[in-house]
């Protein structure tokens, strides 16, 4: 069981979230017209043994996407944050004495 | 009482007050509280328990623990019964009725035991070799025989009408073992100020220290500080629960047995999901038995679990004992058994004894053989001798018990099921967890820690850290000592030869001869190994097991025990009931269930509802047809004719509000919406990102800012999201708010040439003629103070009217709908009817939208026109999807009166041999009244035209049907019954 | 209803949503706060009582104004600031008090109710049983549910249920003390 340090709502189950796949790839602009933009945004994927930056979807409580960054290979989370705020990230909480 | 005959005057932590009944195989039986049914059974002298797995050999009760590979029984009857139940866990109950396994017609004589003659040919891989035929059907064949001959208990196959519990639970500190190291990690982490939750597996705590004599230092100070733990508010005791899983997120799957000792063989399991803020894994170690032939005989125990029944159960397992050993550890139980009365040989492995160990012995009067191991054991139902051999002549002592030990193995399982491999320790000749993750601590035992004194100063420690690494700091007052002697012990590294059979798993009965026969084969890594002789797959899990098999491999193989490694370990770590992990998400609780404002209506109408997901639909009406197939085709022609009324509240509705509505939408939808007027509803299509068809639905444009759009039931939720993420991550300037409405309105369609007669005298102060009201047109209103909204728009074919009101006041517009429609001959239609009378009108839905379908490929291309700069425009024009022979949305007509077709069929070109995939598939079917004939929507190939015959193969309903290739739309092509 | 430990009332709910743009947070919420007669609630999951109103804040630029006896209002809010929806129709009020509120509840979401998160005041919004809701904490023995209308009697009757099971198990807790 993930457990997911949402922004707003606090530490919660993962299964209160959608997952929404890679969140380190380059969305192109809605009127972008290159093709291997959007190729590459829809079908191409690093897939990381390792740190991987994610969307996750807080379906049953907030409602807002986050950008997750999780450890592929024991999933464990170094941080997450809101979408629209990125640079607001939240690493898991940590106790002071730590 | 007299049947205890092997029970001890004094002593144990039964109560003798209150003595309880039971029965084993149909005998009564008697023995106190506090016993497990193991010890209750050996205080009866029952030495005979069950039957092994393959060679149905006798076996005795072999632990004092979940290790226990032999004595497992069946508790219960019909739905409660339960089997594979270690009799070493189970607290004795007052009128537990308990079966042995495996045997039949009875333990004493169990027929199939004379598998043991045939013991040659069944060794390891026997089933691979043996079981072959000519086909797969050879092995379908054995299966059945196999299965019959070798087994454990058999499950009951009536529903369990017991109750069971899933709960949630949180914790600072969460401390899994409640023996010395986990007593004082938990009096450690409390003082800190954590929130504590103390996870036990038995009925009492106290770990290996319920194993000391009473009046012992152990004993005084497990009284000591249990009773301070007590004393605890923030502290949470839970004896009785294992902890199962070891999950990420510090999260641990905990399963409490409830047997509640007034309710015989009624047990109610609790499954606990505990999230910690870090974990302290205090689970202890197992002994290690030790290999020679005739291991397994009853009467053979470990010999930590003979020291328990004798100092916590008051209960002598035999008379005459030999205890072999390689280590100091496993004198202590001979002394307890000689100063209980038993007359006790020791046989260890070393050669050089310490002084203490043997002025004991002698002060007891036990005979002791060094440099001596057992060769092997004579007696069948019970061991009657063990021959010893070593230093000196070989010599053979009657024994009826036979105690072992080969050291211990620390309990890394728990620990070790996130895929952190355990590492081998050479100074303890075992395997301890791998390194801890942030918040995870161990103690004890489980990290090589194996006195007493060792586990509390470990423990002390442990907790102090747990509690540190949530924050919890106060200061913490010194560990309880607890003084214990030094005990050494050594490895021994080889293959016994033995003429007997010589069993490493004792459950699964694999001995040394398999798993030399499985290196000779090439199954040498302990994957293979495990796998090829079932060693370690049995409910014991290879608990006494892993350790030796992987040793004799390590020999076999002349690897070091590290090269060879140990298996992966994964929850759960004992048997869980499915029952328990359930809970009460059983039956209608398995899913939780939505319901419309409509209902009650529904059923209280008779009508035949459906699952739809989550949502109950009305499938059809009862007073339109017996069953469904007479059912639709009726509501189809009262639609048609006259008017028909049918519930769509369960349409996924979005509410768009902002300055950027409109742009949002335009990006959207491959069609565009920026300029559709105030008042005007318009279908619309979203496309996936790689340019497949994603969902479809109607949007409204209430006003400048606001739309109100419509999804696809099964699509709502996902749309929804798909909104909200495209707005938090790739537009997020965009001044627009979106927000699921699907349970506001009631909504309901009114379709049919009469449903605007009806509407008008359902609502007369609405204005609804042709000219205020146009096709896909909007009027917003009032009824009974809510909200009214009613859109002109339809999915059938017919004028139709969308009807959306506060769900409040939902059943009351259904209501007058019904009332004043009568006399028009409105009546209510189901899903069925509603699905079939868009097929009519070739309008795509689910089936068609399968998320393998284009606009193209839909006949929708035109929709999109000369836009561009909408979700899914750039990848939609791949070539790929531009190819000429992809398959395209199409009607069919049957060509032989009397024939039908079937969703699913697949089609293939007059003439062409009927094999693989054909040239398309069936997608929608339905009677058509009007035609008097069979119709269909179907994706064809591009090169079949229009015009052509093609045939539908059906191969599961057997049926091939001619059809004709023909415009989807069946059913006035023009549309002008939509439009007037 | 099961005689239990605990009970369970049912009642509709008024909800208004409002929601400011992504520029305009600080203006819109500045004007709420006037109209609503006090400072909004900080951050998500806290909740402030006025003038007959409990104002919580949903999400970071989302509030819901949820109707506790207070007089009907018409929230205003400047089209250029954010929007405001009703969402009255949409969700049903379960009011659940009693002994058994939160062992109930313990077996039905996975909350800490031990957490400053969850401590009287606060809103929550999680999963029961697989249905989104928002949970208000009223008091330690007190807890209301606001329910999508569509689930609400699929919930009733899920906490039914595990509200007897828990009777059960203080049944034997009793019986073996």
């Amino acid at each position: 069981m993930l457990r997911i340090d949402c922004p707003c709502c606090g530490p919660r189950d993962h299964d209160e979230f959608r997952y929404g796949g890679d969140a380190s790839v380059m969305r192109p602009a809605h009127d972008d017209a290159d093709f291997e933009a959007w190729y590459r945004y829809v079908f191409v994927r690093k897939n990381p043994a390792g740190a991987h930056r994610e969307h996750w979807q807080h379906v049953l409580g907030c409602r807002q996407w986050l950008i997750v960054e999780r450890d592929t290979r024991n999933h464990s989370i170094a941080s997450v944050a809101l979408a629209r705020n990125p640079s607001g990230k939240k690493p898991p909480a940590r106790k002071p004495s730590q | 009482m007299s049947s205890n005959f092997n029970r001890l005057a004094e002593g144990g932590r039964i109560d003798r007050g209150r003595p309880l009944d039971f029965s084993f195989d149909g005998s009564s039986l008697t023995g106190f509280q506090g016993d497990t049914l193991a010890s209750a059974l050996l205080a009866n002298g029952v030495s005979l328990v069950g039957r092994s797995f393959k060679y149905h050999r006798p076996r005795g009760i072999f632990s004092a623990g979940a290790e226990e590979p032999n004595a497992l029984v069946t508790l219960g009857t019909g739905g409660r019964r339960e089997p594979n139940l270690p009799a070493t866990m189970l607290e004795l109950a007052d009128g537990m009725i308990a079966e042995s396994q495996n045997r039949w017609p009875s333990l004493a004589f169990d027929v199939q035991s004379l598998n043991s003659l045939f013991a040659p040919f069944l060794s390891a891989g026997f089933y691979y070799k043996t079981f072959m035929g000519p086909t797969r059907r050879a092995w379908m064949f054995y299966e059945h025989f196999i299965r019959k001959a070798a087994g454990l208990g058999k499950a009951g196959l009536e529903p369990d009408p017991d109750r069971y519990e899933v709960r949630h639970a949180f914790a600072d500190v969460a401390i899994v073992g409640g023996g010395p190291a986990g007593l004082s990690a938990v009096r450690a982490a409390a003082n800190a100020g954590a929130r504590v939750a103390l996870i036990e597996q038995d009925f009492r705590l106290g770990g290996q220290l319920l194993s000391e004599r009473r009046g012992s230092e152990a004993a005084a100070w497990l009284q000591t500080v249990e009773a301070e733990l007590k004393g605890f508010r923030n502290v949470s005791l839970m004896a009785r629960t294992t902890a199962v899983g070891l999950y990420d997120g510090k999260v641990l799957g905990l399963v409490e047995r409830r047997d509640d000792p007034q309710a015989a063989g009624q047990a109610l399991q609790a499954f606990t999901i505990l999230r910690a803020g870090a974990i302290v894994f205090a689970t202890g170690a197992i002994e290690r038995p030790l290999v020679f032939s005739n291991n397994d005989r009853p009467g053979v125990m470990l010999a930590s679990a003979a020291r328990t029944y004798v100092n916590r159960f008051a209960v002598l397992p035999g008379r005459k004992a030999v205890v072999a050993t390689t280590n100091d550890g496993a004198w202590r139980t001979a002394f307890d058994l000689a100063a209980a009365g038993a007359q006790v040989t020791v046989a260890d492995l070393r050669t050089m004894l310490a002084p203490a160990l043997q002025a004991e012995a002698s002060r007891l009067g036990i005979a002791v053989r060094a440099g001596t191991h057992i060769a092997d054991l004579r007696g069948g139902r019970a061991v009657k001798a063990a021959r010893l051999a070593g230093t000196g002549a070989e010599t053979e002592v009657d024994c009826d018990l036979v105690c072992v030990s080969g050291g211990w193995s620390p309990t890394a399982h728990l620990a070790s099921q996130l895929g952190v491999k355990p590492v081998y320790r050479e100074d303890i000749d075992g395997f301890v967890p791998g390194p801890f993750a942030a918040g995870q601590f161990g103690a004890g035992s489980v990290v090589g820690g194996y006195t007493a004194a060792e586990a509390i100063e470990t423990g002390h420690c442990a907790g102090i850290e747990a509690a540190a690494s949530c924050g919890k700091t106060k200061p913490v007052p010194a560990a309880l000592e607890l003084q214990s002697a030094e005990l050494s012990a050594a490895a021994f590294r080889n293959v016994p030869a033995a003429r007997g059979k010589a069993f490493v798993d004792i459950q699964m009965d694999v001995t040394i001869g398999d798993i030399a026969l499985a290196h000779r084969e090439g199954y040498e890594s302990v994957e293979h190994l495990k796998r090829y002789t079932t060693l370690g797959m049995g409910t014991d899990q290879g608990k006494t097991s892993n350790f030796p098999a992987l040793s004799a491999m390590a020999a076999l193989r002349g690897t070091t025990i590290p090269e060879t490694g140990t298996t992966t370990f994964r929850p759960p770590y004992t048997p869980v009931a499915i029952g328990a992990l359930a809970g009460r998400a059983v039956g209608h609780h398995f899913k939780p269930t939505r319901r419309t404002p409509l209902h009650e209506w529904h059923v209280a109408n008779g009508a035949d509802m459906l699952e739809v997901g989550l949502w109950m639909r009305p499938y059809f009406y009862r007073g339109a047809g017996r069953d469904v197939n007479e059912a639709y085709v009726a509501e189809m022609q009262f639609v048609r004719e006259a008017a028909g009324l049918m519930d769509i509240s369960t349409l996924g509705k979005i509410d768009i509000q902002g300055p950027d509505a409109a742009t949002l939408l335009d990006r959207v939808y491959a069609n565009s919406f920026a300029k559709l007027p105030v008042g005007r509803a318009r279908y619309g299509v979203m496309l996936r990102d790689d340019g497949i068809v994603f969902d479809d639905g109607t949007t409204t444009r209430l006003g400048e800012h606001r739309f109100f759009m419509t999804t696809s039931t099964a699509k709502a939720a996902e749309v929804m999201s798909w909104l909200e993420f495209l707005l938090d991550t790739a537009w997020p300037d965009l001044r627009v708010a979106v927000a699921s409405v699907t349970d506001e309105w009631a909504a309901m369609s009114v379709a049919g040439p009469r449903s605007r007669q009806v509407l008008a005298a359902a609502f007369p102060a609405l204005e609804l003629s042709n000219e205020a009201l146009p096709h896909m047109g909007f009027v917003e209103g009032e009824f009974e103070g809510r909200a009214l909204r009613i859109i002109r728009l339809s999915y059938s074919g017919e004028r139709a009217y969308e009807v959306y009101v506060g769900a409040s006041a939902g059943e009351a517009a259904w209501r007058r709908l019904i009332e004043i429609g009568e006399p028009f001959g409105l009546r209510p239609y189901g899903v069925e009817a509603l699905g079939a009378l868009r097929v009519e009108k070739g309008h795509v839905a689910g089936p068609e939208i399968d998320g393998r379908t284009t606009l193209d490929d839909l006949g929708l291309g035109r929709m999109v026109g000369k836009r561009s700069g909408f979700v899914g425009d750039v990848l939609r024009r791949r070539p790929a999807l531009g190819e000429p022979n992809r398959q395209r949305l199409v009607g069919l007509k049957c060509l032989e009166a009397g024939t039908r077709l079937s969703g699913g069929a697949i089609l293939f070109k007059q003439g062409e041999a009927r094999q693989g995939h054909g040239r398309g598939r069936i997608t929608s079917v339905t009677y058509s009244p009007t035609l008097e004939g069979y119709v269909g929507l179907a994706l064809l190939a591009g090169d079949v035209a229009v015009g052509d015959e093609v045939v539908a193969v059906h191969t599961m309903k057997n049926e091939t049907v001619r059809a004709s290739v023909v415009s989807p739309v069946f059913l006035d092509p023009e549309g002008e019954r939509l439009h007037g | 209803m099961v005689e239990t430990g605990s009970a369970i009332s049912v009642a509709a709910c008024t909800i208004i949503q409002i929601e400011s743009w992504p520029e305009t947070q600080a203006a819109c919420e500045a004007d709420l706060s006037r109209q609503l007669g006090a400072a909004l609630p900080a951050a998500a999951g806290e909740t402030v009582a006025a003038a007959g109103w409990l104002a919580v804040r949903i999400a970071p630029r989302r509030f819901w104004l949820i109707a506790d006896g207070g007089p009907q209002v018409d929230w205003n809010i400047d089209p250029t600031l954010g929007c405001s929806l009703s969402l009255s129709e949409g969700r049903m009020r379960l009011k659940l008090s009693g002994q058994q509120t939160f062992n109930a509840l313990k077996g039905s979401v996975a909350i800490d109710w031990d957490s400053p998160c969850a401590s009287p005041g606060r809103a929550l919004q999680t999963g029961l049983h697989h249905v989104p809701v928002l949970l208000l904490r009223n008091g330690p023995d007190a807890c209301d549910i606001l329910v999508p209308r569509s689930f609400v009697r699929s919930v009733i009757e899920w906490l039914a249920d595990i509200a007897a099971v828990s009777d059960i198990q203080n049944e034997i807790v009793r019986r073996r003390a």
